[in-house]
């Protein structure tokens, strides 16, 4: 059994063998290369000391591991056509539970770190199976559950702060083999997407964002694929959330919200298909990176730091008008 | 009329639910506060009300097509931060200011329509783009989201009465009417119904559906642009996070009302309602002392259940 690099393509759903030549369907998947390309030069010949200055490396990718986290689930979720707004509550409530409940020393943080995790994938089981077994669209689903989940991490805590497990916050820094543990992360994130990309599971996830009712038709159990989608989704949130947290050394009952937009602007600039089937979580990395690149251009650029969020809006329109324009002339 | 009151009743069933279920909260909050039903308060209620229910004119004409305005928050505070600022405290400026304001609201509408229709880019990610990128802009602009006070003409005019009448809520009605003669006696409103049931139908009929889907977008940033010029007078100041609370309070409105997010159905009476609703069910928890928390989780809830409702309605016809 054959996967196409990069682009994928149902096995054996289209009857002949994938094709290996790279379209104009397929430059938006390699548009997120080119974004931190140039960005990391102009960074490079500015300010050289943001990116190859000691301890840069691992600091900025401290900040990518929870995005990569985010990203790699919104990929698995975009794929079959839907979207996953929750992840801004569920990173709000696990923040907001790790710097309330949850201060044990040591290895018993492991059983508290397991029972967020757990929550997470339960959180994403309930968008899974509203989605899979009613008619509302996702985004209207997970708009109501971000809502919930926002409000739930409100009445854990009400005010930024708490207390962080000093064993948490350890666990988070350092290196391992003398590169930064962020860095190693993202690597391993990139073996496991290498692994999903060759399962069954991705096959369906891509079947049903292609054509959900030929998938159907072909023997796709489309429900418990979706609600494995939005699992995964919450479980890799619920990752996120802990190492955000530990990172900043507090909680924060709305932290997960800027995770929203970024999530989806990491996925979009990765140029995965907005319309589903198509789409990598490597190159939503890679669109991670592009997103987190832009406020270390505009401080190398020595502009205020807020234009760095009117650039990650804009970034997010355009990256998304250029992929529609695209996608669908490619469909047709 | 050719049709009866009772029909055109039963025809918008989902619209006369919602203001019973509006007349039952209502009686709620009586039982609980004896201050609850006095003229102040239902005053008060309608006026905050009213804010939801104008930032609802341009978001049910998006739920209509079965898109949805998420840049509402920031345009809304755009609006009112730009008008306090370049006010600075007097009120000969308000002339030329706020159709200006109104206008930069209908432009960044217009760009969210324009990359829906014609680049054919999801409302909910080109709608969040654009709330981050104003934010953006309105934070270089203030330099941090500094808060800035309203000329107080402007506080007068929105808290003040015209004919021993709130001055906010006869503006509400106002726009109600429009809003309905927009979607129920217009050209345009037939259009509009035809796109959110069956765009490629409403091709066939020869309906332009391209141009017909920017219009919801448009009115949304003029909407958004409006209520944060009121909103900036009825609370004497205006920040940058003042249009948060109506990203979710707009779009549950919507739904609550009735108003299918399927597209094609639902009118902006229901949104009223449910503006109203939304107000009600805020005052009866502040009343048992429940904050922010318990309100978001209403939110939350009440949004999936009236959709849900609306599905099987729909399934079952």
């Amino acid at each position: 059994m054959s996967v196409s690099p990069g682009a994928l393509t149902p096995r054996g759903l289209m009857g002949r063998r994938p094709r290996l030549r790279v379209g104009v369907g397929d430059l938006p998947l390699l548009m997120a290369y080119v974004y931190v390309a140039a960005m990391t030069l102009v960074v490079l010949i500015v300010s050289p000391a943001l990116i190859d200055g000691p301890g840069a490396i691992g600091a900025n990718f401290s900040l990518v591991v929870p995005l990569a986290l985010v990203c790699f689930g919104q990929t698995l979720v975009m794929l079959t056509r839907g979207i996953d707004l929750s992840i801004g509550g569920v990173i709000s409530v696990g923040s907001a539970l790790l710097a309330t409940h949850l201060n044990a020393k040591g290895w018993t943080i492991l059983p508290e770190l397991l029972a967020i995790v757990v929550l997470g994938v339960l959180i994403g089981c309930v968008n899974g199976l509203v989605i899979a077994y009613t008619s509302i669209q996702p985004f209207i689903v997970t708009l109501a559950t971000w809502s919930i989940w926002d409000g739930v991490a409100f009445g854990v805590l009400p005010v930024e702060g708490g207390t962080v497990s000093q064993s948490l916050i350890n666990a988070t820094n350092g290196d391992i083999l003398g590169i930064p543990k962020s860095v190693w992360i993202v690597f391993v994130l990139l073996l496991i997407w290498r692994w999903v990309r060759s399962t069954r599971f991705l096959d369906d996830l891509v079947a049903i964002g292609s054509d959900e009712s030929r998938a159907r038709l072909l023997g796709v159990q489309i429900s418990k694929r979706k609600v494995q989608a939005y699992a995964a989704c919450g479980l890799l949130a619920a990752l996120a959330s802990i190492w955000v947290t530990a990172q900043t050394q507090s909680g924060s009952p709305d932290g997960g919200d800027q995770f929203i937009l970024a999530s989806v602007a990491a996925v979009v600039i990765g140029g995965t298909n907005i319309f589903g089937g198509k789409g990598s979580a490597a190159s939503s990395m890679m669109g991670a990176i592009a997103f987190l690149l832009i406020p270390i251009l505009v401080f190398a650029l020595n502009l205020t730091s807020f234009w760095g969020i009117f650039f990650q809006g804009l970034i997010l329109i355009i990256a998304v008008t250029f992929n529609s324009i695209i996608q669908t002339r490619s469909q047709r | 009329m050719s049709e009866g009151l009772l029909d055109t009743l039963r025809k918008h069933r989902s619209i006369v639910l919602a203001f019973v279920l509006a007349f039952v909260l209502f009686l709620v909050g009586t039982v609980q506060a004896s201050g609850f039903a006095s003229y102040d308060h239902i005053r008060t209620v309608l006026i905050t009300a009213s804010f939801i229910g104008l930032v609802g004119v341009g978001q049910t004409l998006c739920m209509l097509t079965g898109g949805i305005d998420l840049s509402i928050p920031s345009n809304l505070a755009g609006a009112a931060v730009l008008t306090a600022f370049l006010a600075n405290g007097s009120s000969a400026p308000l002339i030329w200011i706020i159709p200006m304001v109104i206008g930069f609201g209908m432009v960044i509408g217009l760009i969210n329509g324009l990359g829906v229709a014609y680049a054919g880019v999801p409302p909910i990610i080109m709608t969040l783009g654009m709330n981050s990128a104003i934010q953006g802009l309105l934070l270089i602009y203030t330099n941090g989201g500094l808060a800035a006070s309203a000329p107080s003409s402007l506080v007068n005019f929105v808290n003040g009465d015209t004919l021993g009448l709130s001055t906010m809520l006869l503006i509400w009605v106002g726009i109600a009417a429009l809003a309905t003669v927009l979607l129920s006696l217009s050209a345009f409103g037939r259009k509009l119904y035809a796109v959110g049931t069956n765009p490629a139908a409403a091709r066939l009929a020869g309906v332009n559906v391209k141009r017909v889907l920017v219009v919801p977008y448009v009115v949304s940033g003029a909407g958004a642009a409006v209520t944060g010029v009121l909103l900036l007078g009825y609370l004497g100041q205006a920040f940058i996070t003042m249009g948060d609370v109506y990203l979710f309070s707009s779009a549950v409105a919507v739904a609550v009302g009735g108003a299918s997010i399927l597209g094609g159905k639902g009118h902006y009476i229901g949104t009223v309602a449910g503006a109203i609703i939304l107000t009600l069910i805020t005052a009866n928890l502040n009343l048992i002392s429940l904050g922010e928390s318990a309100i978001d989780i209403a939110y939350g809830v009440i949004l999936l259940v009236t959709v849900y409702l609306a599905t099987l309605r729909l399934r079952r016809r």
